[in-house]
């Protein structure tokens, strides 16, 4: 995908820096700045979502091939942390999860659907943003994080 | 005549309809639970239908899509 | 790196799940479970050796990748019983021609005549495809069939539905065609011919067919966290044989209301003058449907209503409401109460006076007369602990009409004239996937 106007990103800049500034808010704070270097994708899911029991695989997949140049963040939006731990414990996430129950940072996200992710890339800017997940397209979506990977050193780590 | 008031009450509603909240796709928790899909149980609507539509002499109406968890 | 650092975490974890095989888990839980498996075991019985049904149905759901998804189905049943026929008790005994017009029944004095009863299995199929054409718009495509010894329905629809405003909107527009062979027992009776001795055959054509166009109009919108509204517009064409081919209407005495009287020479034929009934080659149906789900924490109403007018003069008005209520973690009790209220057709006629010409359109079967009808029930279900649902569904259907008093004539009055029904629903379900 194209990449996101200014705006957005200033305000979502401005957002997760706010949040993490303000101490006491139900979110955990999203700090993006200790992942500079690092491809980071946001992952936006609900124990609910359909799509997420397929979208874990993959992401858990993203993850291991590309460890140390890439963080996949899963960003849960259920409002019971129990409903959450089902999930997990049915569908697991080999990737950080924090927890966003009053959907503070996906109301600052601007999530058009479920699952919503966004890639940063190593600089943290905001470069792609994905509603929904399908199979369809995984390659091309890992293609993309390739790409923003690139001046990293030597092949992506196979899985096996 | 009577075709001129269902279009008037059908229009009526969807005017009603526009100016209705919009919840965010975050917040669809409660609408993804299957109970809460317009279009649970197929098999027994379906059963439901063919019983009324041999002794009455109404039928169907019913459609499907929309509500649910809108994901993707 | 450090022992918390997720990478290296993550690496051993999917190392070691490789190893044991417990990765295969997740691959599987997303390639698994991709069929769902819905039944249903039906017994339909109405009070006073009226029609019984016994009707099984499955229905197989298989997800593919992205949504795309394809329904089979299949019903089978079996229906036994009588009908009322149309005609008009009396105070002496009636003997009617049977459908096929090779023998003849009779009717006991005082009661409401029922037409020969009859053993019929139904056999219908249909398959369905879904699947997003692109990101907000879903489509559907579907074909039907069902068969039984007179009849044979063969349909197709299509549909899209296209999401707004996050997708808490959804229009809907659907057609469906169906093309159905009607090939009656003994023949197609010409409409407002008179039903004729045993064996003769004169009045019988062969069979006839119908086409009907549906067409649907609809929205769902989202009026919070824990409501859905949906709202059709339908509308229905359908042309060519409408009659029911078995029912028949009295041709009664304009002063005392009573059947007139024929001798049927070889004492093998109908005891009165009975006019098989006619009806329109086309009618006109527009339907609103409105339903609305709302959640009351973990219960969860249902409340639907629908009005139909027709060309034929038919207004109905429809109105459903369930209660959901949930029992412990994994039961749930369902009570459900609808009411059904329609008015009679335009040539609705519970009996023909002799004195006035034979109207072009005629027919006097309860169906399209004017009842209200109630249904009270409830639904137990569970879900077992390998995942299944099961479901257990009591019903009551409860149906009263009456004549309009314009059209009671003479001794009909002090007659049942309306053939009320009175029918029990069970119903056993089982879902689950594979």
């Amino acid at each position: 995908m194209a990449l996101i106007n200014r705006s957005l990103f200033i305000r979502i800049v401005l957002a997760t820096w706010a949040l993490h500034a303000a101490s006491g808010v139900a979110a955990e704070p999203l700090d993006l700045s200790k992942h500079r270097g690092k491809v980071v994708l946001v992952d936006f899911w609900a124990s609910w979502c359909e799509p997420c029991r397929h979208s874990f695989p993959w992401l858990n997949d993203m993850q291991a091939r590309y460890g140390d140049r890439l963080v996949v963040i899963g960003v849960n939006v259920d409002r019971e942390r129990a409903d959450a731990d089902r999930f997990l414990a049915l569908v697991p996430a080999h990737f950080q999860v924090i927890y966003d129950p009053a959907g503070e940072l996906a109301a600052r996200y601007e999530v058009m659907g479920m699952p919503s992710s966004y890639v940063f890339d190593t600089s943290g800017r905001l470069v792609e943003k994905h509603v929904g997940f399908r199979k369809s397209q995984r390659a091309e979506r890992e293609a993309q994080l390739q790409a923003l990977l690139a001046p990293a050193s030597g092949q992506s780590r196979p899985l096996k | 005549m009577k075709d001129r008031r269902l279009i008037l009450a059908f229009s009526t509603l969807l005017a009603l309809l526009d100016g209705c909240t919009t919840l965010e796709p975050w917040q669809r928790d409660v609408l993804a639970r299957p109970e809460m899909s317009l279009d649970a149980s197929p098999l027994d609507a379906g059963i439901d239908d063919h019983i009324y539509f041999s002794k009455e002499a109404s039928s169907g109406g019913r459609g499907f899509g929309g509500g649910g968890c809108g994901c993707n | 790196m450090s022992d918390n650092d997720p990478s290296m975490a993550a690496t051993l974890a999917a190392a070691t799940c490789a190893l044991l095989g417990a990765g295969n888990a997740s691959a599987a839980d997303d390639e698994g479970d991709r069929w769902s498996i819905d039944s249903a075991l039906l017994y339909y019985g109405e009070a006073d050796n009226r029609v019984q049904d016994i009707s099984a149905a499955i229905s197989a759901t298989r997800d593919f990748d992205d949504e795309r998804k394809l329904t089979l189905s299949l019903t089978v049943d079996t229906l036994t019983g009588a009908s009322p026929s149309g005609a008009i008790a009396l105070d002496r005994p009636q003997t009617f021609t049977s459908p096929s017009g090779n023998k003849t029944y009779v009717t006991a004095a005082g009661k409401i005549p029922l037409d020969d009863t009859f053993l019929d299995t139904r056999y219908a199929a249909t398959a369905s495809w879904t699947q997003p054409l692109a990101r907000l718009y879903t489509f559907s495509a579907g074909l039907g069939f069902s068969t039984e010894y007179d009849y044979t329905h063969l349909g197709a629809n299509f549909s899209l539905a296209r999401d707004f405003n996050k997708r808490n909107t959804t229009l809907f527009a659907g057609v469906a065609w169906s093309q159905d062979d009607i090939d009656p027992v003994g023949g197609a009776p010409i409409p407002m011919s008179q039903m004729l001795d045993a064996g003769d055959q004169s009045h019988k054509l062969g069979s006839d067919s119908k086409t009907v166009l549906d067409l649907l109009v609809g929205i769902t919108q989202v009026l919070g966290r824990n409501t859905v509204l949906r709202v059709n517009y339908s509308f229905s064409d359908a042309s060519g044989y409408l009659n029911d081919p078995y029912k028949i209407v009295s041709v009664v005495d304009p002063l005392s209301g009573d059947t007139l009287l024929r001798s049927p020479p070889s004492g093998a034929g109908p005891t009165g003058v009975y006019l098989y009934e006619s009806r329109p080659d086309s009618r006109l149906k527009h339907s609103v449907y409105a339903e609305l789900k709302h959640s009351l924490g973990r219960p969860v109403l249902h409340v639907a209503y629908r009005f139909m007018t027709d060309d034929w003069g038919i207004d109905s008005h429809t109105a459903d409401a369930r209660l959901r209520w949930p029992i412990g973690a994994a039961y749930f009790v369902e009570p459900q109460l609808r009411y059904y209220t329609q008015n009679e057709a335009d040539f609705y006629r519970s009996s023909l006076r002799a004195d006035e010409p034979v109207p072009q359109y005629a027919s006097a079967d309860f169906r399209l007369g004017s009842f209200d009808a109630v249904t009270a029930g409830v639904k137990f279900g569970g879900t077992t602990s390998r995942g299944g649902e099961w479901s257990a569904r009591l019903e009551y259907y409860m149906q009263s009409g009456d004549v309009p008093s314009d059209q009671i004539i003479g001794n009909q009055a002090r007659r049942e004239q309306y053939p009320d029904l009175n029918a029990v629903i069970v119903q056993f379900g089982y879902k689950f996937r594979m």
